[in-house]
């Protein structure tokens, strides 16, 4: 076990201990006994950047089933690193904000901090796991304790519901990338992401390339909440807002992004690949900067937002696919960017996001609610929370001075390139690139500055608002200043950044490319009057312009029929579901044992029937058998009357005798066939048999006719006729088909094998003497049976 | 020639009787019967580590040689079944002694649980077909009984559409074994294999083989389960818990011992049969689950689900889906016993299994909430928990073989979709029992949990160490595997002197 093991464990080590803190420490906040240990992690793997960004990635394997290719093997190179930093970083910053945003008189802490310990275990192995199934065993295990988040308040229905909505959502998804993961590994024969990489090749050329592609795409675009299944997020928002702020934007939903980005070296360059991934992302990023206008709730905004930021970096990743069309070379350089761009924007992302979570959260603790429209005017009573306000969303709105600036030039420059593009199909519809990505602007634009204007400026409402307003405490204030802090020096510094951090992620989102240099442009603030610059001052202006009449246009969020939002119909799915599932299951689960009856025994008759024509499996040689004597076909013949009086006798005491007489004959037959010893015996049952039944039969209520239509009674007799010509028939053939002399021989020296002069009694007792011995043990239990039903009757408020 | 072999048998059937002669003494009978499943688990972990390393036991009954004698043979398969058996019934039994009822124990509890035992065990270890009946006759008159014990009235109820179910599938076993001894003459499973490999599998004798996947499958409630949702729901706990985990896994060790080792010439016809009812099992089942809003119901429709799954692997057919499969058999004797003990419970705290009912357990009961909570996902088949591996060897042959035959592809994914179902019942149960407002305060409820969550957290140990301990248990399922997948170890074993 390594160092680097160990270390990502740490976390599910540390779950063990936290309820301890929490119920013997109850003085201090348990999360202060949490905050050492991502801040540990975080300077741990800050000490790797160097070696890391030298292009050497850290590999580690602990075996856990070896025999089927199942390791912990642990690779760390750019990509995972940076993801790893967000993880700790932004985890730290988290645990902090918690201890002062929740209380430790009234909140379940020791649930709270476990579960957070166990995401970020989870996510943390996920980002650094080199075997997909060590990768697919922590990706649920971040879907679960993202449920558990999302229903911390279990008390109340919407966090219900918002958690499992998540769970079925990302579950759903788990599933299907399983799926996925396995096609990969029957086609390149190992678990290994690394290994596989090594024979894309192969991959491209086999027919399960597209379906194992869409199905770990499913994956990826279920948990990065993208069209349409990014209906989830919104009402994930249920969970606590340092939770939102940590897993619903950070961290968990860009695992999504993560897949993608690490799983381009095997289908980047691919058609269906650019399509799915540059397309749905770009829709999703309209869609939910569209979406986010309507949302009153602030961190519903936020939520919005998140979906449609996570779009576009899932966009660009889709576009920086084409340069693997090109591979290495001048040529492709354009479209490289692309990846830079995207990871840049991820860990953009990641800062203002995150404070801009940690501020909302701050107004709803200081002023107990979210709601935009009973908010305003808050610039006066909380400056330092409205300055980190204005920072967070004039980055994320693409403002300089701000690191989100210089990633949506970026990401224009790379849609501008795309539209460029004379392949898959892009000659056509390259240009809707730059338009949808200009439109979802403007509405980014829009949402940021409701965001900030809504809420700080305008009139204040004291009178709906339920406590005082005054500013946070500088615990709640800090953490999301040390992110404001990054978004301000990520924008003067950039470079720095790119050396250490991107083109080492870059380098593994594009193994082939990174083998022989980037060539990357240094990232700048200013490049002259470039198209990306005019599409920005178009942006603050025809946003300006539609915020301020924001009030004009708004309605038409109203004339969006509620019937087919995605809300609804996933909410009908799931009602329709169990409505039909219990329909169906209702409609043949009856209760009745005839029923039953009637569903095995036509299985029976179409499956042996079905067999016995498909096959042609009749083998009848009357030649086989010994002459037939009058007195045998009189006795069948008798058989068969007394079975048919049973059937159509209208008291239990015909059918009784009927039964009895057709027992005697049997009997008759085993003296034909000189076996007096089974004779006798059969004559004792069936007296005895038939005396019980005469007992029981004066308990009995009078046999009623059967009930049913003409149509169910034709089925009844067809099936029943069914069963009785396939079990005849069978006998037939097994009457002609005799392939082997019966092993019998051997017991009939009896004699001198066993002492017996009887070889019936001889099989009975002794070569076959288990058999009769467990005969008599389910005699006994019978009788066992027979005794407690008669003697022990539980009264019926008893189980 | 070993007698280990015959003491899993011996040592329940000898306690059994034992039991049944001190009835009135309910402690001595506790502590017996812990002690002889105790005893039945070691012995059979001894037995498990003796195959392993010389191979199969067998035990000649009475000193009579395969094929004319009854033979008892111990491969690894089933000594990893014996021990699993042992494992759930310490478990049910510990839950028994605080929730039968004194009435019950009066009245043979303990002794009709060890002849199920014998039964289920007698069905794992006979060589002989027609032994293999005999003991089917036992496990199945012990159930009829544990299924009534205490005559309430929907126990006798379901009693009797589960007799009368029960008693048609005998029937048809007993036909379908006259039908191939006349064929082949022999009764040794050993020697039928050996008997239709020489002459092949001649299209009768296929047909007989289905008419045995029809019996089975009604043991297995494979496909024709329609008598097991009512007739599980109706027992108390302990004793739904522990059909739940055995008489139908039973079925299937049949299906799987017939179709590798006697029936395995015409796999396009008999397997591709078994391939499709399996997935039907898979959706009907979920299909069921899904519709359920009361605890008892959706635990039954989970067991069918299971049982889908599990012979999916067998469809499949391959060494590695094999092996999936096994891992995945003992996974689901475990933790569909835990199942049925945790929502038992559950209906115990609260007096009702309807879900609308039942709110804010987990205030009260986070033991109960979270063993639930892991057992949940171990059934949907989440790592690191022991419906894993299973899953994944059995959907993994089910894709590869999919690229000749694209029916393996469906079938690959109704096991995955059956995944989403489970997932969906079991935490429909979680979110509304245990989340919520918390109405029942703890002297409200109408029964405690003590002594109860003991066996539940030994089993939830196991799934857990089933799920972590996959390495440590790989060389003895593929070991099981194996042997499955080559019938002539088997039949080497067996007939050693014959052939």
């Amino acid at each position: 076990m390594s160092e680097l093991h160990l270390t990502t464990l740490m976390p599910f080590v540390y779950t063990l201990v936290v309820p301890f803190f929490y119920k013997y420490i109850r003085r201090i906040h348990t999360g202060w006994f949490v905050l050492p240990l991502p801040i540990l992690l975080f300077v741990y793997l800050i000490k790797h950047i160097s070696l890391v960004a030298r292009g050497k990635p850290i590999i580690h394997s602990v075996p856990w089933i070896p025999s089927l290719g199942i390791n912990y093997t642990i690779n760390i190179d750019g990509l995972a690193l940076i993801f790893g930093l967000i993880i700790s970083g932004i985890g730290a910053l988290v645990v902090l904000y918690s201890i002062y945003y929740l209380s430790k008189d009234r909140e379940a802490l020791q649930n709270f901090y476990v579960y957070l310990l166990l995401f970020m275990g989870a996510m943390l192995a996920v980002v650094f796991s080199d075997n997909i199934i060590v990768l697919y065993l922590f990706w649920e295990l971040t879907s679960i304790s993202s449920f558990l988040l999302i229903a911390y308040w279990y008390q109340r229905k919407s966090s219900r519901y918002g958690a499992q909505k998540a769970l079925l959502i990302t579950m759903f998804g788990g599933f299907l990338m399983l799926g996925g993961f396995l096609l990969l590994a029957n086609v390149t024969g190992t678990f290994s992401i690394g290994e596989m990489i090594l024979q894309a090749g192969k991959i491209k050329e086999h027919p399960v390339f597209l379906p194992a592609m869409l199905l770990i795409l499913l994956g990826a675009f279920t948990k990065s909440a993208q069209f349409p299944f990014h209906i989830w997020l919104p009402d994930a928002m249920e969970a606590p807002t340092p939770i939102s702020a940590y897993l619903h934007s950070a961290t968990m939903v860009k695992a999504g992004i993560y897949l993608i980005a690490r799983f381009t070296p095997i289908f980047g360059g691919n058609m269906a690949w650019f399509w799915a991934v540059s397309g749905i992302g770009l829709f999703t990023l309209f869609w939910g900067a569209f979406s986010a206008i309507r949302q009153r709730d602030l961190k519903a905004v936020l939520a919005y937002s998140t979906v449609s930021q996570l779009g576009m970096i899932t966009c660009l990743l889709g576009l920086g696919s084409v340069a693997m069309y090109y591979g290495p070379g001048e040529s492709s350089a354009l479209y490289t960017s692309a990846i830079l761009a995207a990871i840049f924007h991820l860990l953009n992302h990641s800062t203002f996001k995150g404070c801009l979570f940690m501020v909302v959260g701050i107004i709803d603790h200081q002023t107990g609610t979210r709601d935009i429209r009973r908010l305003g005017g808050l610039m006066n009573l909380m400056p330092v929370t409205f300055t980190l306000a204005v920072i967070g969303s004039f980055s994320m709105a693409g403002l300089p001075p701000f690191n989100g600036f210089l990633s949506k030039e970026m990401f224009f420059t790379s849609v501008l390139n795309a539209s460029h593009l004379d392949i898959f199909h892009m000659e056509t519809w390259g240009i809707m690139f730059p338009v949808i990505a200009w439109t979802a602007s403007v509405f980014t634009f829009i949402y940021c500055m409701i965001i900030v204007f809504k809420t700080f400026t305008g009139k204040y409402h004291p009178q709906k608002l339920e406590r005082k307003i005054n500013e946070a405490s500088w615990g709640l204030l800090l953490p999301p200043a040390l992110l404001a802090l990054l978004v301000v020096l990520f924008f003067f510094f950039p470079n720095v950044l790119a050396r250490y951090l991107l083109i080492p992620a870059m380098a593994s989102v594009l193994p082939d490319f990174g083998k022989t240099g980037f060539v990357v442009d240094p990232i700048e603030a200013w490049h002259g009057w470039t198209p990306e610059l005019l599409m920005t001052i178009g942006i603050v202006a025809i946003g300006t312009l539609m915020f301020v009449y924001l009030r004009k246009w708004i309605s038409i969020y109203a004339r969006l029929p509620v019937q087919f939002s995605l809300n609804n119909m996933y909410d009908q799915l799931l009602v329709k579901t169990e409505a039909f599932s219990a329909r169906l299951t209702r409609a043949y689960m009856t209760g009745f044992v005839r029923d039953y009856l009637l569903y095995i025994f036509a299985f029976f008759v179409v499956v042996l029937g079905g067999i016995m024509l498909f096959l042609d499996t009749f083998a009848y040689d009357p030649a086989a058998n010994n002459p037939i004597s009058i007195y045998e076909i009189i006795l069948a013949l008798a058989m068969v009357v007394c079975a048919l009086m049973v059937l159509f006798a209208r008291t239990r005491l015909v059918a009784i005798i009927g039964v009895g007489v057709m027992g005697y004959l049997v009997a008759m037959f085993f003296v034909v066939f000189r076996a007096p010893d089974l004779a006798l015996t059969q004559l004792v049952v069936e007296t005895v048999t038939t005396v019980l039944f005469l007992l029981c039969f004066y308990f009995l209520p009078e046999l009623k006719e059967e009930a049913g239509s003409i149509g169910l009674r034709a089925t009844n007799l067809a099936v029943a006729a069914g069963v009785g010509v396939i079990v005849t028939a069978m006998a037939l053939s097994a009457q002609g088909n005799r392939l082997f002399a019966p092993i019998s021989w051997f017991f009939e020296n009896s004699y001198e094998l066993a002492g017996a002069k009887n070889i019936v009694n001889a099989i009975l007792v002794d070569f076959r003497g288990f058999d009769t011995m467990f005969e008599i043990l389910v005699f006994s239990i019978a009788g066992l049976g027979v005794y407690t039903l008669i003697k022990l009757l539980t009264r019926r408020d008893q189980e | 020639m070993n007698n280990i072999v015959v003491l899993p048998l011996l040592i329940p059937v000898l306690t059994g009787i034992l039991l049944a002669l001190f009835r009135n003494n309910v402690s001595l009978q506790r502590g017996f019967s812990f002690f002889s499943f105790f005893l039945s688990g070691v012995v059979s972990l001894l037995l498990v580590q003796q195959v392993y390393n010389e191979g199969i036991q067998i035990l000649e009954i009475g000193g009579w040689p395969a094929p004319f004698g009854i033979v008892l043979v111990a491969d690894m398969l089933t000594a990893l079944l014996l021990v699993t058996t042992s494992a759930v019934s310490i478990a049910c039994i510990l839950y028994a002694f605080k929730s039968i009822g004194e009435q019950r124990e009066r009245y043979y509890f303990y002794p009709l649980f060890h002849f199920l035992i014998t039964g289920v065990n007698g069905a794992f270890l006979t060589g002989d077909l027609f032994n293999l009946f005999v003991c089917f006759e036992v496990m199945l008159f012990s159930s009829y009984v544990l299924l009534s014990l205490g005559g309430t009235r929907i126990q006798l109820r379901e009693t009797i559409k589960y007799i009368l179910v029960n008693t048609t599938s005998s029937t048809l076993f007993l036909v379908a074994i006259a039908y191939l001894y006349a064929v082949t003459g022999t009764l040794n499973m050993a020697h039928l294999s050996v008997r239709i490999a020489e002459v092949g599998q001649t299209g009768f004798i296929t047909n007989v083989a289905l008419l045995f996947l029809i019996v089975f499958s009604l043991k297995a409630a494979l496909f024709l389960f329609f008598w097991l949702p009512g007739s599980y729901s109706a027992p108390p706990t302990a004793i739904a818990a522990i059909f739940a985990a055995l008489l139908t896994k039973v079925g299937i060790y049949a299906i799987f011992r017939t179709y590798t080792l006697i029936f395995y010439h015409q796999p396009e016809v008999t397997h591709t049969l078994i391939a499709v009812i399996a997935a039907l099992t898979m959706i009907l089942g979920g299909i069921g689950a899904v519709a359920q809003r009361d605890i008892r119901h959706i635990l039954v429709y989970n067991v069918i689900i299971g049982v889908g799954f599990v012979v999916s692997g067998l469809a499949v057919f391959t060494s590695t889906a094999v092996t999936g499969s096994i891992y995945y058999l003992i996974h689901d004797i475990v933790s569909k016993a835990l199942l049925f003990l945790l929502g038992g419970t559950i209906i115990r705290i609260v007096g009702t299994g309807k879900l609308k009912e039942i709110s804010g357990l987990i205030h009260n009961h986070p033991l109960l909430g979270w063993m639930f909570f892991i057992n949940a996902l171990a059934l949907a088949g989440i790592p690191p928990l022991s419906g894993f591996i299973g899953k994944v060897l059995v959907i993994q042959e089910g894709l590869a073989r999919g690229g000749s035959n694209s029916g393996f592809y469906c079938l690959a994914a109704v096991g995955l979709l059956s995944s989403l179902m489970i997932l969906y019942s079991l935490m429909k149960i979680f979110i509304n029992a245990f989340w919520g407002e918390t109405y029942l305060s703890q002297d409200m409820e109408k029964g405690t949990t003590r002594g109860l969550l003991l066996p539940c957290a030994l089993l939830t140990a196991v799934i857990i160490i089933l799920g972590l301990g996959v390495e440590t248990l790989y060389p003895y399922v593929e070991q099981a595997a194996n042997s499955m997948m080559n019938p002539n170890i088997y039949i080497e074993a067996v007939l050693r002197e014959v052939v």
